[in-house]
């Protein structure tokens, strides 16, 4: 009798284990919700234009470099984006200054401060604007790679789109407007070649 | 009396000493934050070395235990994440957190129970039963994840690998009521007592009516848990599941064991023992780190910690 009562209470404990530890759908309902495929290029277009351009706070390039001069941890821990540990963040940064080199691929600009910059037009890929405008996290996407998608369909907008539409009356010793990111090195940023991946360059009125 | 005390606190002694250099060696060690760490990063170790304990009082080895704790730590990602598709049925079942998990427990359970066959079927030696698992697991483990990473499992999972539970971390919880369920079945139950009876003279016990493969099975098989509770942790720690996690697990697992004074011969030592052998590894882990070791010269002082340990066992024999 007593063993009768252990094994009914081990199938209730058992059935109560089944019944939370696992569930059952349509194999066909399910690939189909899957197949629903995620649109990466609506996303990215939407997330450049409504996202990127109209709420990106980004900082002016000689500020942020005497900042980070005086207390790279603040200048780092406010406006640096960065997705892991390390000591490299990327910045939104805007910058006026005259074109001196307009190359395939590149423009060469010379801030009033002095601080060159290498501004390249042909050349976006990577993650440094996705990561500078701090407007996408890993968390929203559920895989790295979908994730890296992200990146990839947001500098096709820029690289293609964009800004050629942004160099079509900019010539050589014009003074333009560039916003865009930048990535920077803590304890490094003397002396480091400024590479800005653009999101808009406009000419300027100055 | 004394010399008898001494001897029994030795690893105890030896810890409090590591604690008392490192502490002032690098003002970082004895801050709560970096404790905490180090209980964290030790429960794994804890969980198998706990059942490695058990093996080792039987006189015996598991060499795969590292190997388990990726095959499962790989499974129990897997599931939770993909489930299982089975296209003839057009039916899909997917895991909750507990069902990944739970499977994750039975499926070391029964990689250590398949060790444990080997070994009393084919009375072939542990060390060489538990090699070939070792190479079969991390095989499998590279075939079920294609070699890349099971990642973003969720934020319910990772509560188990970095939650805190009471002001604690749920993984010191975990491996706390591990060490004291294994502590009760080797200090309190008859199952407990043929252990000990099978490592100090297994003809002895054979002879005394113990049913010797059965209790080799079964210790087999609660180490193959224990290795995959350590996986369970790891994975949810990472909120990922590595391929090549548990890497050289079992060397630390075995290292923790003879330092809490468990001889290798069997028949003598305490789960108690090697909790604190764990703990000796963890500290001196993160002593090395705080104080700036090139990880190269970490191996090559564990390695001689392990080995002043081995030769004061021998030595206390005598």
């Amino acid at each position: 009798m007593k063993k009768s009562y252990l094994y009914t209470i081990l199938a209730i404990l058992l059935g109560v284990l089944l019944y939370n530890s696992v569930y059952f759908e349509k194999l066909s309902k399910r690939n189909s919700q899957k197949n629903a495929k995620f649109d990466f290029n609506t996303f990215a277009d939407s997330l450049y234009y409504n996202g990127i351009l109209k709420s990106t706070q980004a900082i002016e390039i000689n500020q942020l470099l005497a900042l980070t001069k005086v207390n790279a941890d603040s200048a780092f821990k406010t406006y640096g984006n960065r997705l892991g540990i390390g000591e490299s963040a990327y910045f939104m940064v805007n910058a006026t200054g005259k074109i001196i080199e307009k190359n395939e691929g590149e423009l060469k600009v010379i801030t009033q401060n002095g601080t060159t910059l290498i501004i390249d037009t042909k050349y976006i890929f990577g993650n440094a604007i996705r990561d500078a405008s701090g407007l996408v996290k890993l968390t929203d996407f559920k895989t790295n790679a979908d994730f890296n998608k992200v990146s990839e369909a947001l500098n096709t907008v820029i690289r293609e789109k964009a800004i050629p539409k942004n160099l079509n009356n900019i010539i050589n010793g014009n003074i333009i407007s560039v916003t865009g990111a930048i990535k920077l090195k803590k304890g490094k940023t003397k002396n480091q070649i400024l590479n800005i991946l653009p999101i808009k360059i406009s000419k300027s009125e100055q | 009396m004394n010399k008898e005390l001494l001897k029994k606190s030795q690893s105890l002694i030896a810890l409090f000493l590591l604690c008392l250099v490192i502490s002032v060696l690098s003002d970082k060690f004895l801050t709560t934050n970096n404790l905490w760490n180090v209980l964290r990063q030790i429960s794994v170790n804890i969980c198998i070395s706990v059942g490695m304990t058990l093996i080792v009082l039987m006189a015996g080895i598991d060499l795969s235990v590292g190997s388990v704790l990726a095959f499962t730590s790989a499974v129990c990602a897997g599931l939770l994440k993909n489930g299982i598709a089975i296209q003839s049925l057009d039916l899909f079942i997917g895991f909750t957190v507990l069902g990944s998990v739970l499977s994750a427990l039975i499926i070391g359970l029964m990689m250590g129970i398949f060790n444990g066959w080997v070994i009393t079927k084919f009375s072939l030696p542990p060390f060489v039963a538990t090699l070939a698992m070792l190479t079969i697991a991390r095989g499998a483990t590279m075939l079920y994840t294609q070699g890349i990473p099971i990642s973003n499992l969720g934020s319910s999972f990772e509560f188990i690998g970095s939650g805190w539970l009471l002001g604690i971390p749920v993984p010191v919880w975990i491996s706390t009521i591990m060490v004291l369920i294994v502590v009760f079945i080797t200090k309190k139950t008859a199952f407990g007592r043929y252990i000990y009876a099978i490592g100090g003279n297994e003809k002895a016990a054979f002879l005394s009516g113990i049913n010797i493969n059965n209790i080799k099975l079964a210790v087999y098989g609660i180490a193959g848990m224990m290795a995959a509770i350590g996986g369970v942790l790891v994975t949810s720690r990472l909120n990922s599941a590595q391929p090549n996690a548990g890497t050289s697990y079992e060397l630390d697992s075995i290292a923790a064991v003879v330092i809490g004074g468990t001889s290798l011969s069997g028949g003598v030592g305490t789960v108690t023992g090697t909790v604190i052998g764990a703990v000796i590894i963890g500290v001196l882990n993160n002593g090395l780190v705080l104080l700036n070791v090139s990880p190269f010269w970490q191996q090559v002082v564990k390695g001689l910690v392990i080995l002043l340990a081995v030769i004061i066992d021998k030595k206390s024999k005598k």
